[in-house]
């Protein structure tokens, strides 16, 4: 129990501190720590996580630590690895906000974090990826897809809202 | 002191409970709280808070609840913002999880499973999409994805590793020549 709880401290805590562009930069390095390197969930599993987690409103980051962390080790799961997630870039924040202050603008950092853009947009297409190979099983799936795309594209609905229309539409279809 | 810190458990409290789409969906609903309706922050401040925040990794409604709750009223400030951004949203994501794996074996979940998964795909390869249109701006950006790609599907390399060395080419490709510069 006590190794879990450490190990989901440890995961987030990573995840949560080499993310840089908020929450959603934060999802590919939670999978690399979920899915490959503590095998707590599988990628369809992953996935799932995020389904429950863009039908409702927040930041993305701390859902997925509490939905991870019930799993493993129930409600002190979900306080660890969301200490894990928050607390550290928060002293951050306070600690350092004079100093960031006088550096947020520049140019070092600006260059810093332009270096690392391309990296979180590839790390973001790889979950894209890796949770898109076991989640085409037949057609319909694919037209499921093309049918989001086209959501949020032309007719600009809610991703909230998309999530949820699909799963009326699984319970319709594939049962 | 407690009206103020009611406010800032409210304030966060809404900002996060009615933005879909993560932390960043969450700014704009931050900044009518903070900036228009209580008046925490001016205009000029909100956006230096938010430059800030963006300059330290992690998820950013937590960030910037600790920041303006720190601002208003110290680290119980910070505290009762963060209580507000975070709690209501894992308890219920907690809830709808453990439905998840208590009724892993129905048919109907197994259903609406296999339907939503595409969709979640779909999103995330759009978040990398919008992100990458203003990830590029020169050839440098595009060699360090190519960087990416390689390390990632033929080493078994930390990410950590590529995210601190891209930080440092950073440094040395863009950061050091405007500092000249300037």
């Amino acid at each position: 129990m006590l190794t879990e709880l450490w190990n989901l401290l440890i995961a987030f805590g990573r995840a949560s501190n080499l993310g840089f562009g908020g929450g959603p930069a934060v999802i590919p390095l939670i999978k690399i720590e979920v899915v490959e390197n503590f095998h707590w969930l599988s990628n369809a599993e992953f996935a799932d996580a995020l389904a429950v987690g863009n039908a409702l409103p927040g930041p993305i980051a701390t859902k997925l630590a509490g939905y991870v962390g019930f799993r493993e080790a129930g409600w002190l799961g979900v306080l660890v690895a969301n200490i894990g997630v928050i607390l550290p870039t928060v002293l951050a924040v306070i600690l350092l906000s004079g100093f960031l202050m006088k550096y947020s603008n520049s140019p070092v950092l600006k260059g810093m974090l332009r270096g690392v853009r391309p990296v979180v947009v590839i790390l973001i297409a790889k979950t894209a990826a890796d949770m898109g190979l076991g989640s085409f099983p037949n057609l319909t799936t694919w037209g499921i897809a093309l049918a989001t795309v086209v959501s949020i594209y032309w007719l600009k609905l809610h991703p909230a809202l998309i999530v949820i229309i699909s799963m009326a539409f699984g319970l319709l279809v594939f049962r | 002191m407690l009206s103020k810190l009611w406010n800032l458990f409210i304030g966060f409290t809404r900002a996060s409970n009615l933005g879909f789409g993560g932390g960043p969906a969450l700014i704009p609903l931050i900044k009518a709280e903070a900036v228009e309706k209580y008046q925490w922050l001016d205009n000029q401040e909100f956006t230096d808070s938010l430059a800030i925040c963006n300059a330290l990794p992690g998820p950013i409604a937590t960030k910037m609840a600790a920041y303006i709750g720190y601002k208003i009223a110290g680290w119980l400030g910070a505290f009762v913002a963060i209580i507000g951004t975070v709690v209501p949203t894992v308890v219920v994501v907690v809830l709808l999880g453990s439905l998840i794996m208590k009724y892993s074996n129905s048919p109907e979940l197994k259903a609406m499973l296999q339907a939503v998964r595409p969709v979640v795909v779909v999103l995330v390869g759009v978040t990398a999409y919008d992100m990458g249109k203003k990830s590029f701006p020169t050839s440098s950006s595009w060699g360090i994805a190519v960087v990416t790609v390689v390390l990632l599907y033929l080493t078994n390399i930390h990410p950590a590793f590529i995210i601190v060395g891209s930080m440092l080419l950073g440094y040395f490709l863009y950061g050091r020549k405007k500092k000249d510069v300037k």
